[in-house]
């Protein structure tokens, strides 16, 4: 879907409201908060009945026309002309905005000049960053973050291969990633990651990509492969049900905006400052999640009195990146009775450079070390909840400010549905219901466990949600 | 190809003879067998069938404590394309809760489910989750059930040792959880299933698992058992890199053999001796052929339909391994043992059953009947 001089025009549909502040926008376009965004490989405006009423509204065009751009606009649509490195990139921007798209997504490494040359050409329209990882927060204010770098979620195949009866299977995702930026930045967070090249994504692997970020408070900027985009192009029924199960999935998680709002719990803390390890997929925070083990990220600079609160145990990577105030938070919250793990002597934590965004097998010895304690400090311990029959699973556990409501996201990475699925939750909850995309809203037996309440799920397909009430 | 009846008649008229005074001498007991095609059936309602093709269970149980190892191989993670353990290479919950209740009917008083869970001291109950089982289901099959993780101290405050009656292969004597001993009736709960280092996992080589990692585990203390164990037993049990923890028996012959194919086999057989076997349940509903777990290379799942039940685990092993399409008394470099000596026999030569078809008595379904070929 690249090239040269490409124009990718993303278009967003309204779903409602008028625009929130942003120049340039539709009178019908909603929120920018709100953008559900999609890469579409159609210029044609027929190509928008896809669509329909379904939750997306961001669509990736190309050649991005004015033609298309006003269909895009009758419908509610506003639209993002991405400009790409390699771009004659003022003209292309340019253009893109003569044509009347809402304003310019850059995708890839642009210099500070480059972007600042766009933003004053797109005048109060929207520029949106799509950039490497390791540029993200340096737009903090802005009304989106997102990157195009991203881990493909799922098992990996040597994972389903593995020899030997030990372990764990592990699972790429770009969850610990989001959680490290969400806990950085309230700001809608896009992941703009293509389906790897030469591979045959099916139906269940889309979904595992939208929930993945689905179940973190972020968006999966959908994204076809060129196989599937044509069969659907073609209308064809297999690929038409495949598209409508991903727009029920993606859908699903627009429908409850409130599970966003709620922060992530779990009584395990990890600090680590998101500008650096936080940056990458694969490591610490990835680890204790395959684990599932709720931990709650909290961005270095961000430790302050008050934001251990809930915490026993904690983790801090790099004990010689605190300043004094830092390290006084820390002290306090193990006098306090906290257990406090550091990470191995020498051990500094870094941001990647270049396209890096996983651990190389050196970093990831070194971080075995930390893990090894981690997972020893932890071992059966429930904090804040227990999953089991959950190998290929990943889950997000969060809790209201008030304690009254929780909810527990899970989503399966494996090709098969998983059935029997166990939980065990920390605290006092009273009732307890199973939402699932496919329509599924039913309450779920509790019964009191070792040191709270458990509930069984008969059955994950890619995903479920437990919502907890007290 | 042998018509069913041809290779029957083979496998039970054509003993070694070097064989043939320790398989007259041994005891028999009769094994019963049934079709079972699916866990959608009434299991319970067969195993009933089963072990009342018995003579039921009463005089065996009655008022006492039954413990049961139970075949869970290896990490509950690790799948055959997904599938649940229990519908490849673990024994079925159905099958475990459908026992338990038939043991509870008979008047069993207590029952004890174990299993040396892998790679961890944990409770025996989270590894059974880990692998999809209700264990509140399993709890309320019967009166007094319990559970007990095997693989370390568990419960109790000290080791039981069995020592090997007569001339023992590896060991003069092991230690193991207390459960083992503390028990009027032991019970193996096996899957009919292929093991790539023994030939066929089955009733024998399914107590292979009552070995605490503790103190057999690649990482057992060196002189007291390791509680919080996290690996499996190769190097002490397989390769004989290394001995046990020294605070139980050592290997008689240590260094003298790396060979896994002679040293688990001759360890089970060891095991089948100083933990005699009162009831062997062999589960084939559905399965693994090709070895023990997804972790060998070309395993495959199958469908056999059949539990099997005997009084002696050498006559069960050998009625479930003809029901696989082997001849129970094949000598090593024969299918299934073509790289290992044949647990069956070993068991045999320490007088804990004979694996002579000829001299057992199957009731219920034929072997004929149930045959379901592992190597086709």
């Amino acid at each position: 879907m690249r090239g040269d001089g490409c124009i990718y025009v993303l278009a967003c549909l309204a779903m409602s409201g008028l625009a929130g502040g942003q120049a340039g926008a539709s009178p019908r376009l909603p929120k920018i908060a709100d953008w559900v965004p999609a890469r579409w490989p159609w210029s044609d405006a027929a190509s928008l009945d896809l669509i329909g009423g379904g939750p997306i509204n961001c669509l990736l065009v190309r050649p991005g026309t004015a033609e298309f751009a006003a269909s895009a606009t009758s419908r509610g649509l506003a639209t993002l002309a991405v400009v790409v490195p390699g771009d004659d990139v003022l003209t292309t921007a340019r253009r893109a905005l003569a044509a009347k798209v809402t304003g310019i997504a850059l995708e890839g490494d642009f210099s500070a000049d480059a972007i600042a040359a766009v933003r004053q050409a797109a005048g109060g329209a929207i520029v949106v960053e799509l950039g490497p990882r390791n540029r993200i927060l340096a737009n903090s204010a802005a009304p989106v973050l997102a990157t195009n770098q991203g881990v493909w979620p799922g098992m990996p195949e040597m994972e389903r291969m593995r020899a030997g009866p030990s372990g764990s299977a592990w699972i790429d995702t770009n969850t610990g990633f989001i959680r490290g930026m969400r806990a950085a930045s309230d700001a809608p967070l896009w992941i703009a990651n293509q389906p790897p090249p030469k591979t045959l994504v099916t139906a269940v692997r889309y979904m595992q990509a939208i929930a993945d970020a689905g179940m973190s408070g972020a968006r999966w900027v959908l994204a076809l492969d060129d196989g599937f985009a044509a069969r659907l192009a073609k209308r064809d029924p297999k690929a038409l049900a495949d598209w409508g199960r991903m727009l029920a999935l993606a859908s699903y998680f627009e429908r409850h905006p409130e599970w966003r709002a709620l922060p992530e719990y779990g009584k395990l803390a990890l600090v680590q400052d998101p500008a650096k390890g936080g940056l990458l997929s694969g490591g610490i925070l990835d680890m204790i999640a395959v684990k599932h083990t709720p931990v709650r990220p909290i961005p270095l600079q961000n430790l302050a009195p008050g934001s251990l609160k809930d915490a026993s145990l904690a983790v801090n990577l790099d004990a010689g990146a605190l300043t004094s105030e830092e390290q006084a938070v820390l002290r306090d919250f193990t006098r306090s009775g906290g257990t406090l793990l550091t990470g191995p002597p020498g051990w500094t934590d870094e941001a990647p450079t270049g396209d890096k965004i996983t651990l190389d097998k050196r970093e990831l010895e070194r971080l075995n070390d930390i893990w090894r304690e981690v997972n020893s400090m932890v071992g059966r311990r429930n904090l804040g909840v227990r999953l089991f029959n959950a190998a290929s699973m990943l889950s997000n556990f969060l809790v209201s400010k008030d304690g009254r409501t929780a909810v527990l996201h899970l989503v399966n990475y494996s090709d098969y549905p998983v059935e029997n699925v166990s939980v065990q939750f920390l605290g006092n909850y009273k009732r307890a219901d199973l939402l699932t995309p496919e329509g599924v809203e039913k309450p779920l037996e509790l019964y009191q466990t070792e040191d709270g309440w458990g509930a069984d799920i008969d059955k994950v397909t890619v995903c479920a949600t437990v919502r907890l009430e007290q | 190809m042998m018509t069913r009846r041809e290779w029957i008649a083979t496998i039970s008229a054509a003993p070694l003879l070097r064989e043939a005074s320790a398989a007259t001498a041994a005891p028999v007991a009769p094994v019963s067998i049934a079709r079972c095609a699916s866990y959608d059936e009434d299991v319970t309602a067969k195993l009933g069938v089963l072990f009342d093709q018995l003579g039921g269970l009463g005089g065996l149980v009655r008022g006492k404590t039954v413990t049961i190892k139970l075949n869970m191989t290896g990490s509950p993670s690790i799948r055959l394309r997904g599938l649940a353990p229990a519908l490849t290479h673990y024994v079925h919950p159905k099958v475990v809760g459908g026992v338990a209740y038939h043991l509870g009917q008979a008047g069993a008083r207590r029952i004890r489910f174990v299993e040396s869970a892998w790679a961890t001291a944990g409770p025996l109950e989270e590894t059974m989750l880990d692998s999809g089982w209700n264990v509140r289901a399993l709890q309320s099959a019967a009166a007094g059930v319990e559970f007990e993780n095997t693989n370390a101290l568990g419960k109790s405050k000290s080791y039981a040792r069995f020592k090997v009656p007569g001339n023992a292969y590896m060991y003069p004597a092991y230690d193991l959880n207390r459960a083992f001993e503390d028990t009027d009736v032991f019970v193996s709960l096996a899957k009919l299933k292929n093991h790539a280092t023994c030939g066929v996992t089955l009733s024998l080589k399914n107590c292979f698992g009552s070995l605490p990692a503790s103190i057999y585990g690649d990482d057992a203390g060196v002189d007291e058992p390791n509680e919080s164990p996290t690996s499996g037993r190769d190097r002490v049990g397989h390769q004989g890199r290394r001995q046990p923890s020294k605070s139980a028996p050592q290997e008689l012959n240590f260094g003298a053999n790396h060979d896994p194919g002679y040293r688990v086999p001759h360890i089970v057989a060891d095991l089948s001796a100083a933990r005699p076997i009162h009831l062997a349940i062999v589960e084939g509903v559905e399965s693994m052929a090709g070895g023990e777990g997804p972790w060998v290379q070309g395993v495959r799942a199958v469908k056999p339909g059949v539990l099997i039940a005997g009084l002696n685990p050498v006559c069960t092993d050998a009625a479930a391994a003809a029901v696989m399409g082997y001849n129970p008394r094949a000598g090593r470099g024969t299918a299934p043992f073509q790289t290992c000596d044949n647990t069956l026999l070993l068991a045999e030569g320490h007088g804990v059953g004979a694996a002579d078809l000829g001299r057992i008595d199957v009731r219920g379904v034929s072997i004929a009947q149930a045959l379901y070929r592992y190597d086709s």
